[in-house]
């Protein structure tokens, strides 16, 4: 087809009173056609079915942040459970004093540590 | 490989692609993504950024399948994602341009991007490319889906979601701009 009888053609296939369906096979016909790469499909295909493993391996991880963060709580509370003992143990009292590490301290005791007289 | 759904039915299809059947949703894709490219393509011209858009059409139409409730026609459904994608991409990229270029012309590296991966062999489909790359997009729409998909007026409109007069007085718009366009080319 001559490029003026396609002009003329494009230009017609917009005319209202055309069939559009029957001018879109005829734009067809003369080779005006239109479609994605070789591969497309498999590639749209890779890309929507290969999410969900990547969701899974998302999942999997967040499982084991959650199993270490467990583990490392129950640890926490196991230390400072050991620490209230040891210091009720030591200083007889669980009073902030005790906490701090001076609850039988002598007060001459503490002055002289600080200014050495 | 594709056999078993070779003559299945649009909503067998769709049932069996919810169900995670890559073959169902294959077929989908083997019918309409000539439709798609005849959207994409002539609206966004034979470019990579076409490639992009519909692979993201049909990605978009498996995760919404679920709610496709089948009163419309698949086809239908599958045009108006296609559509939605595009106007997307067409306003991404002038958003981009803007930033670097004068208003006004941003058709012109429109045009030229479009035409990045394309030849400059003159053959039809390169004819018809290039005139519609140089169309308004607003035009470029309604010439798209009349001449290359084959939608009466009336569908158009419904598509689109326009008042039909909106798509007449767009159409012969359309045919006067590319009466000048193609007289150029």
């Amino acid at each position: 087809m001559k490029p003026s009888e396609l002009k003329s053609l494009i230009i017609g296939s917009l005319d209202e009173k055309v069939d559009p369906l029957a001018a879109a096979r005829r734009m067809e016909e003369e080779g005006i056609t239109f479609d994605f790469s070789d591969g497309f499909n498999s590639k749209v295909i890779d890309r929507i079915f290969s999410a969900p493993e990547a969701v899974v391996r998302e999942i999997e991880f967040v499982k084991s942040m959650r199993f270490i963060f467990t583990r490392v709580a129950l640890t926490g509370v196991a230390a400072i459970i050991l620490l209230l003992v040891s210091i009720f143990l030591a200083e007889g009292s669980l009073s902030l004093n005790s906490f701090l590490g001076i609850g039988n301290g002598y007060d001459e005791g503490i002055v002289y540590l600080l200014t050495g007289n | 490989m594709k056999e078993p759904y070779r003559q299945a039915e649009d909503s067998e299809l769709v049932s069996a692609s919810i169900a995670g059947d890559k073959v169902a949703f294959g077929e989908i894709m083997e019918r309409y993504r000539r439709m798609v490219a005849r959207t994409v393509k002539g609206m966004l011209g034979d470019s990579i950024y076409a490639e992009d858009v519909g692979q993201e059409v049909f990605i978009k139409l498996y995760n919404s399948l679920p709610e496709f409730r089948g009163e419309a026609k698949l086809s239908t459904y599958i045009q108006k994602i296609a559509i939605n994608l595009t106007l997307n991409e067409i306003k991404r990229r002038k958003r981009f341009f803007s930033m670097f270029l004068q208003k006004g012309n941003n058709e012109m590296y429109e045009y030229e991007i479009a035409d990045f991966d394309s030849e400059e062999r003159r053959d039809a489909t390169e004819l018809v490319n290039k005139a519609l790359m140089r169309l308004e997009p607003r035009f470029r729409i309604i010439v798209a889906m009349r001449m290359l998909q084959g939608y009466s007026t009336k569908e158009t409109a419904e598509i689109l979601e326009v008042p039909l007069g909106t798509v007449l007085s767009r159409l012969s718009r359309a045919q006067e701009q590319l009466k000048e366009i193609l007289e150029n080319l």
